[in-house]
């Protein structure tokens, strides 16, 4: 103790002290990073399942396209079998020829 | 002095210890005996007794170009409960909720629940809107629960819905896949509620395996599915109509590429709205493309063929004397006309459709090879990635008396899946080879990882010689057989069969008047990228398959052509050509 004295200003109690505080403050720290974190955490993924609904909102449209699409009298919307069809080449898609 | 400050620092010690551990069983506690119920509490963000909000994972289409559209998903939204115990005036409650969401419930269906004052928590309203949800809440009703709720939702709604299965309660209270790719991959799909609400204290407590390997995210994920969602709608249009045309009993079909066995489109009539099962008769709930057997009639016959091919028994050239009718064991059997064609080269067979023809590759192959082929071709499941696969019937190839194996040469007395049906064919267009069919390409991992799945067991059955010897034989069905011949498309090779088989009278005979109608065929003839299997069962005043499968086949094969631009196999000049569609 007395060589703590002799290298340190201050007591080995003091020390303590300080030590548990800084772990409180740290600890408390932590608590709120936590939490913060967990509710940052339900509200993403409340916000993606949101997303996904209207996801899910927009392809169920698409699907019925397809279907009143699939559905449709071509013949009664006025139109009419192509007279000829002619097959070409395919060409690249790309500018590099 | 020195007694004194130990004391003291043990006195400082102990308190921190004491303290320590009270927040360390606090915690405990908190995050872990009361974690679940803290959790739910943090999610639904009003108080409840009930369980969390539903979790699965989705199950997608895949369009021709790699999109993925959602077959199977999750809704948002709110449902409503109430409190009886606290619910002063239900009337006003009701009225309340109707200028909401009018009709959701009946006057005499709410105050029955609000009546039952001995419980504390009755749903009465489900599956609302964001909007009518957050509108409700924002009366405040006293006794009036709003909470959040998440359901199953299918954007496609009976699309290939028999295939993708359904989600409801089993014999427990959780909710789970109970048939199609929802019960296959329960595995997969299934979510444990807490996936969301992983904290520090929590993991560090009880899962710190799981900090380490996240063994749930190798797991769990989404199920890609081969179905192009364009396809399936024309496929299922197509089926419905013929079935609707015929007041047949049951419909369906099957497009899947002959080479990797992915299955492009399924569809089975009468099928179900899988968004609304309240009235849905719970046969139809099942998927009898792979769990009903049936006898399939004259599409078994390029089976035969190619079996008589492979096995050398006979060559394309050789010829047979076609009498009509002949009796086997008591039994008579004749061609469908009853008419005989005498002296006839085995093309005529498939092409004319001869039972005679087929029974007489049967007797020449002799039984043990015939039915060391068929075992092969129907005696094992095909291992497809749905569930309750039925096994084929083929008690008639294990008995001694040949009328068995003559008339399973054409396709009667032997019942198989239309599945099973449809990868025996694929080996005729796949060079001799059976694939795996399958629904599942792949499954996208919580881990981010997409693994791809391999379905590559192959069995091979016959020789790419006898099966390309057989494709010629049904290339001339389009050619030159269906409709007289119109049917045949100038710029495209397609193979195709018919089959018309009678219906079991329940007796232990055959009705005369009511059939079992198939169609087969795949294209580009000698390089298939589409293989079509087509069946109605009891179509109503018709008797051939060529009379009520055709029309439908043919505009599938057109419709494919066009969205993928299938190019031309033959008939036009490598630089351009013209032709007249018909």
């Amino acid at each position: 103790m007395h060589k703590t004295h002799a290298l340190f200003p201050f007591s080995l109690l003091t020390i303590c002290y300080g030590v548990v505080g800084v772990l409180v403050v740290a600890y408390i720290g932590l608590i709120a990073v936590v939490m913060s974190s967990a509710v940052l955490t339900v509200e993403f993924s409340q916000s993606i399942k949101n997303d996904v609904a209207a996801v899910a909102l927009l392809e169920g449209q698409y699907l019925a396209n397809v279907a009143h699409i699939t559905r449709a009298n071509v013949a009664a919307l006025g139109y009419t079998k192509p007279l000829i069809k002619t097959f070409v080449r395919a060409e690249s898609v790309t500018a590099l020829r | 002095m020195r007694a004194q400050f130990r004391s003291r620092l043990r006195l400082v010690l102990a308190f921190v210890f004491f303290v320590a551990i009270c927040i360390l069983v606090r915690l405990y506690f908190i995050q872990i005996v009361h974690g679940q119920e803290y959790s739910q509490k943090a999610d639904r963000q009003f108080a409840s007794g009930g369980s969390g909000l539903f979790d699965r994972g989705a199950i997608y289409f895949t369009r021709k170009d790699g999109t993925l559209i959602s077959a199977a998903t999750l809704a948002t939204g709110f449902l409503v409960a109430i409190n009886p115990q606290i619910l002063a005036d239900p009337e006003a409650a009701y009225t309340a909720l109707q200028t909401v969401v009018p009709d959701s419930i009946s006057r005499d269906a709410f105050l029955a629940a609000a009546a039952k004052k001995g419980q504390v928590y009755i749903e009465v309203v489900h599956r609302l809107s964001d909007a009518d949800g957050q509108m409700l809440t924002a009366k405040n009703i006293r006794g009036v629960q709003v909470l959040r709720e998440r359901w199953r939702q299918y954007p496609g709604g009976s699309l290939a819905s028999q295939s993708i299965g359904i989600v409801s309660y089993g014999s427990g209270d959780t909710l789970g896949g109970r048939t199609g790719l929802e019960r296959f991959y329960e595995g997969t799909l299934e979510r444990s509620g807490d996936s969301l609400y992983k904290n520090f204290f929590a993991e560090l407590f009880s899962n710190v395996g799981n900090l380490l390997v996240a063994a749930k995210d190798a797991r769990e994920g989404d199920i890609v599915t081969t179905i192009e969602p364009e396809v399936q709608t024309r496929l299922q249009d197509d089926v419905a109509k013929v079935h609707k045309k015929y007041s047949s009993k049951e419909s369906g079909g099957i497009i899947m590429d002959p080479a990797t066995g992915a299955i492009i489109a399924i569809a089975t009539y009468p099928s179900y709205d899988a968004n609304n099962l309240q009235n849905v008769d719970p046969d139809v709930l099942g998927n009898p493309l792979v769990e009903h057997v049936y006898e399939f009639g004259s599409i078994m016959k390029p089976l035969t063929m190619t079996a008589g091919l492979d096995a050398g028994v006979m060559t394309p050239a050789t010829t047979y004397n076609d009498i009509g009718c002949i009796t086997v064991n008591t039994a008579r059997i004749c061609n469908w006309d009853l008419k005989a064609r005498g002296v006839i080269p085995m093309k005529q067979i498939i092409v004319q459709s001869l039972n005679l023809g087929a029974a007489w590759i049967a007797t020449e192959l002799g039984q043990e090879k015939f039915r060391t082929y068929f075992t092969k071709l129907f005696g094992v499941k095909t291992g497809i990635d749905l569930p309750n696969e039925g096994g084929a019937l083929l008690g008639n190839l294990m008995k001694p008396q040949q009328i068995g194996y003559d008339t399973a040469a054409y396709g009667q007395g032997i019942a198989v899946t239309p599945v099973q049906m449809i990868r025996a064919l694929g080996a005729i267009a796949n060079g001799g080879s059976m694939i795996q069919p399958h629904l599942a390409s792949a499954v996208r991992l919580n881990s981010g990882i997409t693994r791809t799945l391999t379905w590559s067991q192959t069995t091979p059955v016959f020789s790419p010689t006898a099966a390309r010897d057989t494709t010629t034989m049904m290339t001339a069905v389009v050619d030159e057989k269906l409709q007289d011949g119109k049917a045949s498309i100038p710029t495209m090779s397609v193979a195709a069969k018919t089959g018309t088989a009678q219906l079991t009278d329940g007796h232990g005979g055959y009705a005369t008047d009511r059939f079992f109608h198939s169609f087969v065929g795949f294209f580009p003839a000698y390089s298939p990228r589409f293989i079509i299997l087509l069946y109605t069962n009891d179509p109503q005043g018709v008797t051939y398959a060529s009379d009520t499968l055709s029309s439908s086949f043919l505009d599938l094969v057109h419709f494919l052509i066009d969205y993928y631009a299938v190019p031309p196999d033959r008939g036009v000049s490598l630089e351009t050509a013209t032709t007249t569609p018909l």
